[in-house]
């Protein structure tokens, strides 16, 4: 079979005329199920459990956290004047920005047309999910009394006899992000939906075979199901490219909206959506580079994706880097003596490690990238990776506290730090995410089958073609 | 139609091996007349719409319905609720302030219109569809792995069972089957409506709960799930408390307490009371108002000058012929001058303190009176009219008037710790400007200003 010739083919070197193969080794349609269904089928590995058992216990010291916080008030975070968004609002941005990658890979590269996105969209998918479900929790429980965020809809209420300010960005977010969660989470279940099918067809079991039975909602291949099922998953794509651009701008809109110096600035939409990407290809390489060799997947998941998932990493960290640049630029140009003074203080001030963390970490270690060697080595890229993680983290610290601890005037100044319950919360949301995930690739199918199936015949058609040519 | 033996058969399956078998016999099918025919694939097969004749889905406009349903919706939501019925003025903005509706706008048509196209990709598709008779052979469970089915349903015009085998197997498939109706059982099992059963009754019983202390009485306090700042931790003013060796909560003054009053500090004028008569009258009482009055600073005299106005509200609260006669040697007259500055003053405070209950015209209908009203408080009081005879110049002293301000009464509380005596005389001064003003006669304007006052009727 011409699918031979590819079996230890480098395809990160671009050949003229040639299209690189997505799929490697000696693989057949029935070898993709069998590697993507065996994973949900064999009982957990020794690795699984024990990272489960970590994780689950993380995201269950968060619950009890988030109980032991409800129950005492929002006095045990380290929120103090003048600083009341603190770090329960910087983990906001920071899932939310994680959140990112998963459609933005499943919509704007698949309207793009770039192929190489059918064997990772799945996971990072999956991971949008889970960081936009730790990102809702944090403004839930922030609000203080976190049995009325309620509130935050509107509905005819009888105690209040009015609705919520729809002229503040706060409530745009509100409706953003229920919205990014409701979408993403259609798109990533429709997209599961054939796979679901294989895995109910795979299904030895009765009571197994009946639970994805119901989620696969009776799927059976038809051409005319397909042909609907490709034209609506076209119209999410369509529909979500430009939700996942508006979600960090309006996330963005929470601060540029105010009159905080450091905050209130129009570049604010542009550059956190920027940082938004970079942080979630980041965590997405995170999440596969261990789960590709784990789960054994080298021949779907290929160097040529972690490559191309670099360079967009080295691109968006860039991006990000001239926002910060350009950031202090405006600061001079600009003349306003507060906002001149923020960004001094955000890079000399007292919270001075932080900014310099950040720069060395967003913008200093993905230049690595521009090597080759660097983007090819999945060992070297799960470290950089780590680091962009904690580098934007620690954007979203320094936008937030700095600002804050600095207002206008002097006499309420203040110095941010966080207590316990803010580390272990910071830490239980990990936990929450890494549970969730650990599920997801034990029951889920982790790799878009029916996609990578697809590939596979069109590379096969692009080979027999080759063959027949010379 | 045709053949006797399809009576149970709803058509006939043909399994292949590729892509390319696939669509070489969807072609010669077709091409054999068939059109009551489909395939069943692991994955979307490039060419295969052309090959089966598939008409293009109008699944799109469904989406763009549902796009512009979304936008619809969240316009005239944002505009009802903020615009018409609970208007904001929010930083100066329109009530219609399109720009700021854009986002949320933009959310719900991005929403809508993906409710449109899933929702609607499953409803064209009959899905969920759980009992389907093509699931009926074994060996289509490998359709959703890497083999390639076409179909030929027993509907089709051309239909006869022996033929359409003949053809497909001539077509290159692996195997031919006839598809069967699905004999297995498709209830629901029972075990799923005892579970459904039991927790749907745990489920109700919270809402029991609940209704049956909504329309029962008891003698206990409210039940608080959450406390939402009912209690406050501190104390309130005749609480005991164990902080202090004597058990009370009210503290007395620091020994050498001084006022910090911008008035100085004149007794008469920080109670309305003359304070030499009331000394003839009753040392005890007038001595107790100076010791509290003047070991205080001023503006947090009020609380302790709660005596005296107690006492008048007392007075006043009991009414009707029994009414204890007040006695209080109060100030008659204002112990500033009044004249168009003071009245300014007065009036600015009056609005700013006062008319928000008792209305710009003293009639008790301000702002939040309204309100209550609208919204049916069932414990709000009318604030009273200004405009009533009892509480005229010559019925109500000055004093008597500055001291309720101060010190309030019935459910209007003191406001002596927010507005400065000065401002509070003033107030006085404006009262009985309005009081005059209700009951004024043409001669009681100045010759000069009669004009500008038929002017502005």
């Amino acid at each position: 079979m011409a699918i031979a010739a590819t079996t230890g083919l480098d395809n990160t070197v671009e050949r003229p005329g040639e299209r690189a193969p997505l799929v490697l080794g000696n693989t057949t349609y029935h070898t993709i199920t069998e590697s993507v269904s065996s994973i949900a089928e064999q009982p957990p590995s020794k690795l699984w459990v024990l990272g489960f058992l970590v994780s689950a216990s993380l995201a269950s010291m968060f619950g009890l956290l988030i109980a032991y916080l409800i129950y005492n008030g929002v006095g045990v975070w380290g929120n103090r004047d003048p600083v009341f968004w603190g770090w329960p609002i910087v983990n906001f941005v920071f899932w939310v920005g994680i959140g990112h990658a998963g459609t933005l890979i499943s919509a704007i590269l698949f309207l793009f047309r770039q192929e190489w996105r059918t064997s990772i969209n799945r996971a990072a998918e999956a991971m949008t999910i889970f960081a936009v479900v730790c990102a809702g929790t944090f403004p839930g429980i922030h609000v203080g009394r976190a049995w009325l965020a309620y509130w935050l809809a509107p509905y005819p209420s009888l105690n209040l006899w009015m609705w919520p300010q729809f002229r503040s960005p706060l409530l745009w977010d509100v409706f953003a992000v229920s919205t990014y969660g409701t979408v993403s989470l259609l798109f990533w279940y429709m997209g599961m939906v054939p796979d679901l099918a294989t895995f109910r067809d795979r299904s030895k079991n009765k009571w197994r075979r009946m639970a994805y039975g119901i989620l696969a909602l009776g799927w059976c291949g038809s051409s005319r199901h397909w042909m609907r099922y490709e034209k609506a998953y076209a119209l999410l794509a369509a529909l979500a490219a430009p939700l996942v651009l508006s979600v960090h701008t309006i996330v963005s809109f929470d601060f540029a909206v105010s009159q905080v110096p450091g905050w209130h600035t129009t570049i604010f939409p542009p550059y956190f959506v920027a940082g938004a990407i970079f942080s979630g290809f980041a965590m997405v390489l995170t999440l596969m580079i261990p789960s590709r060799s784990i789960f054994k997947l080298e021949h779907l998941i290929t160097v040529r994706h972690l490559e191309n998932m670099c360079k967009i990493i080295l691109a968006t960290g860039s991006i990000v880097g001239l926002a910060y640049g350009t950031e202090f630029f405006i600061a001079w140009y600009g003349q306003v003596p507060a906002e001149q003074f923020a960004f001094i203080n955000r890079a000399f001030g007292p919270y001075w490690w932080a900014y310099w963390t950040m720069i060395t970490c967003n913008v200093i270690s993905p230049q690595l990238f521009w090597f080759k060697r660097m983007r090819t080595d999945p060992v070297l890229i799960f470290i950089v990776t780590i680091f962009v993680n904690i580098g934007m983290w620690f954007e979203r610290f320094v936008i937030v506290i700095t600002s804050l601890s600095r207002d206008y005037l002097p006499s309420a100044w203040g110095y941010f730090s966080p207590t316990w319950v803010d580390w272990g919360m910071l830490i239980g949301s990990f936990g929450l995410f890494f549970t969730l995930f650990m599920l997801f690739c034990r029951f889920m199918p982790i790799i878009n089958m029916a996609e990578t199936k697809a590939t596979l015949a069109h590379q096969l058609r692009h080979a027999s073609h080759h063959v027949t040519e010379h | 139609m045709s053949d006797s033996n399809n009576q149970s058969t709803h058509g006939m399956m043909a399994e292949f091996d590729s892509v390319d078998s696939l669509l070489a016999a969807a072609r010669r099918i077709r091409d054999a007349g068939y059109t009551k025919i489909d395939a069943y694939t692991p994955f979307a097969v490039h060419g295969i719409d052309d090959a089966l004749g598939i008409k293009p889905t109008k699944l799109p406009w469904i989406t763009l319905t549902g796009g512009v349903i979304g936008a619809l919706t969240a316009l005239a939501m944002q505009i009802w609720m903020n615009s018409i019925n609970y208007p904001y003025i929010i930083s100066g903005k329109p009530y219609i302030s399109l720009p700021a509706f854009i986002p949320v706008a933009f959310e719900l048509t991005i929403l809508f219109a993906s409710f449109g196209s899933f929702f609607g990709m499953l409803a064209l598709n009959r899905l969920p569809r759980f009992s389907n008779p093509v699931f009926t052979n074994p060996r289509f469970d490998l359709a959703t792995d890497d083999k390639f089915f076409l179909y030929v349903d027993a509907k089709d015009a051309r239909y006869d069972g022996e033929g359409v085998a003949r053809l497909l197997g001539d077509s290159g498939a692996a195997s031919v089957d006839p598809v069967v109706e699905d004999e297995t059982p498709t209830e629901v099992p029972k075990i799923f409506f005892t579970l459904a059963g039991v927790l749907a009754m745990v489920a109700i019983i919270p809402v029991l709960v609940v209704a049956m202390m909504r329309v029962t009485t008891s003698s206990q306090p409210r039940f608080h799930v959450f406390y939402d700042m009912d209690f406050s931790p501190a104390k309130d003013a005749q609480q005991v408390t164990t902080l202090f060796a004597d058990g009370r909560v009210m503290r007395p003054d620091v020994p050498g307490t001084v006022i910090r009053s911008e008035d100085g500090f004149d007794i008469d004028f920080q109670t309305g009371v003359d304070m030499e008569a009331l000394a003839a009258m009753d040392p005890a009482r007038a001595e107790h108002l100076v010791r509290l009055v003047a070991q205080a600073p001023a503006d947090e005299a009020a609380p302790a000058d709660e005596a005296a106005g107690d006492q008048v509200a007392d007075a006043q609260a009991a009414g009707g012929a029994s009414e204890p006669v007040d006695n209080t040697p109060w100030l008659q007259d204002n112990p500033l001058e009044v004249d168009a500055e003071l009245l300014a003053t007065g009036q600015e405070k009056f609005n700013i303190y006062c008319a928000v209950c008792h209305g710009v015209s003293g009639r008790g209908t301000g702002l939040v009176h309204l309100r209550a009203q609208r919204i049916q408080s069932p414990t709000w009081v009318q604030p009273s009219s200004l405009h009533q005879d009892i509480l005229y110049a010559n019925n109500y002293a000055d004093g008597k008037l500055f001291s309720v301000i101060t010190n309030g009464i019935r459910k209007m509380p003191g406001y002596g710790a927010q507005i400065s005596a000065s401002d509070r005389w003033a107030i006085v001064a404006y009262v009985r400007a309005l009081q005059l003003s209700q009951n004024a006669e043409e001669s009681d304007v100045p010759a000069g200003q009669r004009a500008a006052v038929a002017q502005a009727e």
